[in-house]
Parts: structure tokens; sequence; C-alpha cells
């Protein structure tokens, strides 16, 4: 199947470099401490933050000095093509551990000892790319909810399919056998937190893919830094009225 | 409660937020005695509503409901399935109320909220016993194959009236719906059509006028709900979480569209109900009823 065609256009009409369209907006659940809406594409993730709060259960804490960090990713029934999905599946447990091992690594636990700092991540809909919605939209939420980080944590994912590396790969381009490498990146300390491939990919082109992948996600730090600006603009407003 | 003389004397020295959260019942019951509750609404009055359909393209039907904060988001999908032998012109409607923990911090991941099971079998129950769809229009081939409709409903956002917003979530996800457009080939079993084939079209039985196009349901007797809480000689309507944590007794009405009452609902609670306060909640309710018909009617034209 012609995945992008002789004069260089994808299934939707992106060419190999173009992201999808991005919609985040923050504060959309008031009874979260944080919360924002990601969109890439035609892919909707909700995440809510809840925290720092009081430990609930004692037994997971490791570190006494730093906060705990949950995390749980579940997706709706109705988000996939095909029908129903089991609630707790293999890959929603996966996907709670890496990206909650991706968000650990940017907030400064360090800082909020004693207290546990809960992010929830509902996906409405899935049309691929859905790990990397996943960690913008908490990345936003935890800003939302005045949690301190080192630094902003995207992501964005690329592929190599008709022998072109493709950025922000969908449902239709991911199912198609070829690489998905997903990128996790802090971009001012220009430090890569998460790095998932699937399939076999030469060195070379790796490193392509791979650059491709870093540069859709400064372009999505740009974007949510851009988001939380406005946001505290209008905080602003509404505090000095 | 030893403490009425206490609470007296602080109340002019604290500051609100303090005095809402030490005193709640002291902080609402002053503002009761004004007729209006601490977010200017008069106490027969709901929040603000807003329905939103076809927002999940993924579904075959889907729709936003917000009331006030409260939001909650339904979306069905259509599969066929053989009907049972005892109704076998008929389809069936499958729900399911889901609390994510997004939506509240009193919900815990691994541990359902106490109050989704509940909802989820009275929204069930409503559905079902208003006869707002008649389930032999989900029939396909009598005794062969019919349509299941999965609905489910997640609540994002809970403050308060869940019911309420679920109900209304349901019902526009229903006059949403459209159901997709399938025919039967030839080993007898239903497949979905995506564009116009020919040969298709040629293996269509006696269902065409279903088939041959996306077609809507008949919503009839379409269910409308108010919840009310009911405190000393007070009647609130539509209340919010931190209502509905302070005063606990909460009566909730659902009327149809021809003014029948589906559904009376007093699940206990401290204050017992005289029949003139039941009577005044099926006045807010109908009331109630008349808002929602009206923004279901503009949410269609759309």
């Amino acid at each position: 199947m012609e995945y992008v065609n002789p004069e260089g256009l994808r299934l939707d009409g992106r060419r190999f470099n173009e992201m999808r369209q991005i919609v985040a907006e923050v504060g959309v659940v008031s009874k979260a401490d944080g919360s924002a809406v990601f969109e890439m594409g035609n892919t909707k993730v909700i995440a809510a933050v809840y925290g720092p709060r009081e430990i609930q259960n004692k037994s997971l804490q490791k570190k006494d000095d730093h906060a705990l960090v949950l995390c749980e990713y579940s997706m709706a029934q109705f988000s996939t093509g095909d029908r129903r999905r089991q609630k707790f599946d293999r890959r929603s447990t996966e996907l709670s551990l890496v990206i909650r091992q991706t968000m650990e690594a940017c907030i400064l636990t360090e800082l909020l000892p004693h207290s546990q700092i809960d992010i929830f991540l509902q996906v409405l809909q899935a049309d691929g790319g859905t790990r990397s919605a996943c960690i913008n939209a908490a990345t936003l939420a935890l800003a939302d909810a005045g949690i301190p980080m080192r630094d902003l944590a995207v992501s964005c994912s690329a592929g190599y399919l008709n022998s072109t590396p493709l950025l922000d790969l969908n449902y239709v381009e991911d199912s198609a056998g070829g690489a998905d490498v997903t990128v996790g990146i802090l971009p001012k300390l220009d430090k890569v937190t998460l790095l998932q491939m699937d399939a076999k990919l030469p060195m070379e082109t790796f490193k392509t893919v791979f650059a491709l992948a870093s540069e859709g996600c400064k372009a999505i730090a740009e974007r949510i830094r851009e988001v939380l600006q406005e946001n505290t603009k209008q905080l602003e407003y509404r505090r000095a009225a | 409660m030893g403490l009425p003389d206490s609470s007296q004397d602080l109340s002019t020295e604290m500051e609100v937020d303090a005095f809402r959260r030490i005193f709640p019942l002291r902080f609402f019951e002053r503002h009761l005695s004004e007729s209006l509750r601490p977010d200017a609404r008069p106490l027969g009055k709901a929040r603000d509503t807003i329905v939103n359909p076809g927002l999940v393209s993924t579904a075959d039907g889907s729709a936003l409901a917000k009331i006030g904060s409260t939001t909650m988001l339904a979306a069905i999908r259509m599969e066929v399935m053989t009907p049972s032998t005892d109704s076998p012109d008929e389809g069936c409607i499958a729900l399911e109320f889901h609390m994510p923990p997004i939506c509240s911090p009193t919900v815990r991941p691994g541990r359902p909220a106490d109050a989704a099971p509940v909802i989820s079998k009275r929204l069930s129950d409503t559905i079902l016993s208003s006869g707002m769809i008649d389930l032999k229009e989900l029939c396909l081939v009598s005794g062969k194959a019919a349509w299941m409709g999965y609905l489910d409903i997640y609540c994002l956002n809970a403050d308060g009236a869940l019911f309420d917003a679920a109900l209304l979530s349901a019902v526009a996800a229903f006059s949403n719906l459209e159901i997709p457009v399938v025919a039967l080939n030839d080993n007898g079993r239903i497949v979905a059509i995506s564009g116009g084939k020919d040969e298709d079209n040629a293996s269509i039985i006696e269902k065409k006028a279903v088939n041959k196009e996306k077609r809507k349901l008949t919503l009839k007797n379409i269910p409308f709900s108010l919840t009310c809480i009911l405190h000393k000689k007070y009647i609130l309507a539509d209340p919010t979480t931190e209502e509905e944590s302070i005063m606990d007794t909460l009566v909730t009405v659902v009327l149809d569209s021809s003014d029948q009452m589906v559904s009376l609902y007093k699940s206990g609670g401290t204050v017992l109900a005289y029949s003139s306060a039941v009577k005044s909640c099926v006045e807010l309710a109908r009331k109630r009823a008349k808002e929602l018909k009206q923004i279901l009617g503009e949410m269609d034209i759309d």
C-alpha cells in the first residue's frame, strides 16, 4: 500500500515533516487541581492532576523525602474503531508505567516530601500517537496544577514508510508495519527522557527518524509554552479585576 | 451539637472561605434564609446547561452534556447480534456509566466509585421503562440479526447532579445516533457497507428501507430529570457536590415529554418528605423538563 504518493503527500495530505493539528486547552476539569485537553489530529486525551495530596497507600512509598507520583492511563470504550476494549489490559498498564516514569523524571519530587501526585489520563479518541498526546497533556495539567517541574516534558512520534521518515503517525500509518519511534524530550535541557521503538531500522535511518521526532517535540514545546503563557495572562487579568 | 454559640462568635472574625469549610451547614443556611445559594442561584433554578452532539467521530452517535461544571460524554456503538428467542424482533441496549478518576478527587484508581453502578442501573431502568426507544426498530432480520447498542457514558467532571447530566447526555446521544448501513451477504452474515457497491446492494433482502441510508431512531416519550435536595423547609434544585455533601436528602423526579412521571427516587436521608414537598419537586421538575426540551430542540436543528 502506498503511504506516501510520488508527490510526497501522505494519506491525509500532509508532507513528511508536517504534524497534525494541535488543540490544547488548560483547566477543563474544575474539580481537579490541574487539567488539560490535548488533541493531535483525531487523537483526543484529557489529563487531570490531583496533588500534592496526602499519600493514600503508604506501602507504595519508596523514598521518604520524595513525592510519590502515580499515573493511570485508560481508554474509553468508544475510543477506537473496533469495539470494546478490556478496561485494564496489558497495554494500558505498560503505558501507565512509561508515562509515570517520564513525568517523574521531570517533576521536582524532592520539593514535596510525604505527598502524592496523581496523574490520570483518559483517552477519548485514539488515532495513533496516544502515548505522545498523553505525555503532552500531562505536562500541561501538571503546569496548571502548579507542581514544580524541571522542564516541560514533550513527546512526539515518527516512523519510516516507503523509504521516507514520517513525522507524527496516525493509526493507519502506525499499523502499516514500519518502524514507530516515540521520543520524549525535555526541550530546554535538551535531554531525552523517553525513547521507544518497534521494528527494525538501520542505524543511519534511525538517526534521521529520531532527529525528525525531536524537531516535532520542539515544535510542540513551543505550542505548549504559548498555551501556558496565554493561560497565565488570563489569570492575571482576572486577579487584577 | 454543642458548638452553635462558638460559631456565632467566630463568624464575625473569620474569613468567608474558612467559615465555609469549618461550618458548612451554617454557611449554607445563612444563604438559604435569604432564598439564595452561594453561587447566587435562586433555590428552584438549575445551572446553565449545554448540550453538544456528535463529538466522538469513532462512535455512531455521541453527545456531551454540561450542567454547570458537571460534564458527561456519552457515545453509542452499534453491533450486530442474534436476538433472543423470546423476542426475535427486538434489538437491545447495553448501558454503562463510568466514573474515571479524572472526574473527582474522591475517586481512587483501581476502586470504582460508589455512585457509579447505582447511577448505571438507574439510568438503564429509566431509559428502558420510559419507552423512549422502540426496540423493534433495532431489528434487522427477524430471529436472525438485530442491533445491539452499547452506550457508554463517561463522567469527565463530577460536580453534583450526576444522574441528571448523564440522562441528558444519553438522550442527546440517542437523538444524534445514525444507524450504519449494512447488507446481508451470501453467507447470511451482516456486513457493513462503506461505499455503495452494486453486488452488495443486490443481496439486500427485505430490509431495504433499513439499509438504504443511515437512519435515525424515532424517540418518543423522552425522559427529563431533576434532582432536588430537601433540607428543613427548603427545596434546592440541581445541587452541586458541595451541597450534596452537606445535605444528604436527595429526590430525583423523572418526567417525560408528555408530562407523565417516569420515575421518582428518594433513597433515605435525614429529611422525611411530606406529600407537599414531593409535589413541589414535581413542579420544579416540570419546569426543568420544559427548559431541557427546548435545549434539545435547538440541538437537533443544528
